[in-house]
């Protein structure tokens, strides 16, 4: 996979008072990265300055293998971005406007149509093009915002909030359609919703003052944690004994946790569990939930 | 990139009431002010006529066009930055890839395709007495030169005050404020004073009477390269301040 977003040290502040701490970001394609925190923790300003709407005070953004502060015009066109507030232009019908939005890309007229059936129809805009954009519900509206932000074809989308004001079904819409731009392209989105980053991406990275103080990915457990249930109830002593077992703890009856040593299989764990004849019942990796993780992060507390 | 800007720009106003009204409402007064100066000038004695008709014509048809354009151009400017700032339509513009300079220019040329039509049409109400008389088309070319200039020069200064402001009402006022002191400072001033040459009625003055000074041409190109160096400085200080 390709790296299409690099960027390193990124730093932001605002009259001396810093909004974004120094930052590391990598993007590939098939990347739907989130970003996670509270309001005010510096999400929406890292967006801008990843699409260039901000400078940022230090650091670097390489898109597509070009600097965006030396060359900002050939990066800008690898990326679409959809702000917090959709930037629509109300007295525009959705047609005039997405053609617009092209044009302003670079796209010629007929690149322009087609891009605009495209994302129309990506966006599930097809009957309202020829509405005015103010006259469209706000869950409409949002979809014309990601609309502009797709109809050049961009290596990187940007979302911040996609999913802010949407109703159930037009929030799994919206979660389908990142999916599907993701295949092809790398995705950062933000929120301050939890379940919206844990049912879209595949990385996340956690916010608190402008402080990352997670960044991980969400498909991989975080720690060698496992949850065995046994139909035997051999004493802890026994399973801690296990060659790749490190600690055990008793959860309740027939019910333990397992930690293994770094680098071990889970296989060779539940092997030797049938060589000893304890039937094995319930093998479950114990991974951090991200809430578990965010308030950790984000309170220093107990999950 | 400029022109597809400026072309989106003229798009968007054209398709709202406001330019088509305005354009009406021009084309009523300029009309009126041109059956009246030829009315005048018809009902003058021969030797009354110190001046000749297009001399008549550019004093007073292309003399109320100045106001007619001193009056649109602020209300046609308000809102192209301060309401893109307030909407957050500007962050379509910053992250598509379009320079800041090129942003600005694409705006000016917008709003100055937009002022066209008023600026061309004191020539093409005097161009309508070709039939029947003899025009002095070298005046009404300096004129329509002088009145450009103006449109270019009112479109810089309200574009900056668009810059300055997030409320549109601001923005105006603002803008009529600077154009309505422009106006007056070559009345209370010592004359050849830098506050003198300050003030563009003089300058356009020479124009309409049919004289062409690089000197009036720089001062309006002078003044504009400020108000946009202004325009720009404050765009980019927005992005990286």
């Amino acid at each position: 996979m390709s790296t299409l977003l690099n960027a390193k040290q990124l730093q932001r502040s605002f009259h001396g008072r810093p909004v974004v701490e120094p930052l590391d970001l990598q993007l590939s394609t098939g990347d739907i990265l989130g970003l996670l925190g509270p309001n005010g923790a510096g999400k929406s300003t890292i967006m801008r300055m990843l699409c260039g709407d901000l400078a940022p005070s230090g650091g670097a953004i390489e898109i597509g293998g070009d600097d965006l502060l030396q060359r900002p015009l050939p990066c800008k066109r690898r990326i679409g971005f959809l702000p917090e507030r959709p930037p629509l232009h109300q007295d525009q019908t959705v047609d005039e406007y997405l053609t617009d939005c092209g044009y302003l890309r670079g796209m010629d007229r007929s690149a322009c149509k087609t891009a605009r059936l495209q994302s129309k129809q990506q966006c599930g805009l097809e009957s309202v093009g020829s509405r005015l954009i103010r006259k469209l519900s706000k869950g409409y509206q949002q979809r014309v915002g990601l609309a502009q932000a797709i109809i050049h074809d961009p290596q990187v989308v940007i979302l911040d909030e996609p999913t802010d004001g949407l109703d159930p079904a037009q929030i799994r819409q919206v979660r389908e359609l990142i999916r599907s731009l993701a295949e092809t392209r790398g995705v950062i989105l933000s929120s301050h919703i939890l379940p919206e980053i844990q049912a879209t991406c595949n990385r996340v990275v956690i916010l608190q003052d402008g402080r990352t103080v997670y960044s991980g990915d969400l498909s991989t457990p975080a720690s060698p944690c496992y949850r065995i249930g046994l139909e035997q109830d051999p004493d802890e002593v026994l399973i801690a004994a296990l060659s790749p077992v490190t600690s055990v703890e008793r959860l309740h009856t027939d019910y333990f946790r397992v930690t293994l040593k770094t680098g071990a299989n889970p296989s060779e764990l539940s092997r030797l569990i049938l060589e000893k004849g304890w039937g094995l019942i319930e093998l479950t990796p114990e991974t951090l939930s991200l809430e578990q993780r965010y308030l950790q992060a984000t309170t220093g507390g107990e999950s | 990139m400029i022109r597809r800007l400026a072309w989106v720009e003229w798009k968007r106003v054209m398709r709202t009431p406001l330019a088509w009204v305005m354009l009406a409402v021009s084309l009523c007064l300029l009309s009126w002010q041109f059956l009246g100066t030829l009315e005048a000038f018809v009902g003058m004695q021969t030797g009354d006529r110190i001046l000749g008709l297009t001399h008549h014509l550019g004093l007073q048809l292309f003399g109320l066009a100045a106001v007619v354009l001193f009056i649109i151009t602020p209300i046609l400017t308000m809102r192209v930055f301060s309401e893109a700032f307030r909407s957050g339509t500007y962050t379509l513009l910053s992250s598509s890839p379009i320079s800041v300079s090129n942003i600005l220019l694409g705006k000016l040329f917008g709003i100055l395709l937009l002022q066209l039509p008023f600026v061309l049409m004191p020539a093409g109400l005097s161009l309508t007495l070709t039939t029947g008389t003899t025009l002095d088309l070298g005046l009404i070319a300096a004129a329509t030169l002088g009145l450009l200039l103006l449109s270019a020069l009112y479109t810089a200064i309200g574009l900056y005050l668009s810059i300055l402001s997030e409320n549109p009402a601001v923005a105006a006022a603002g803008a009529y404020g600077i154009l309505l002191l422009l106006s007056l400072l070559d009345q209370h001033t010592a004359s050849g004073g830098f506050l003198h040459w300050l003030a563009w009625p003089s300058h356009y003055l020479n124009l309409q009477m049919g004289l062409v000074h690089s000197s009036d041409i720089a001062y309006f190109l002078l003044l504009m390269l400020f108000f946009l160096g202004l325009s720009y400085h404050r765009l980019d200080q927005r992005r990286c301040g």
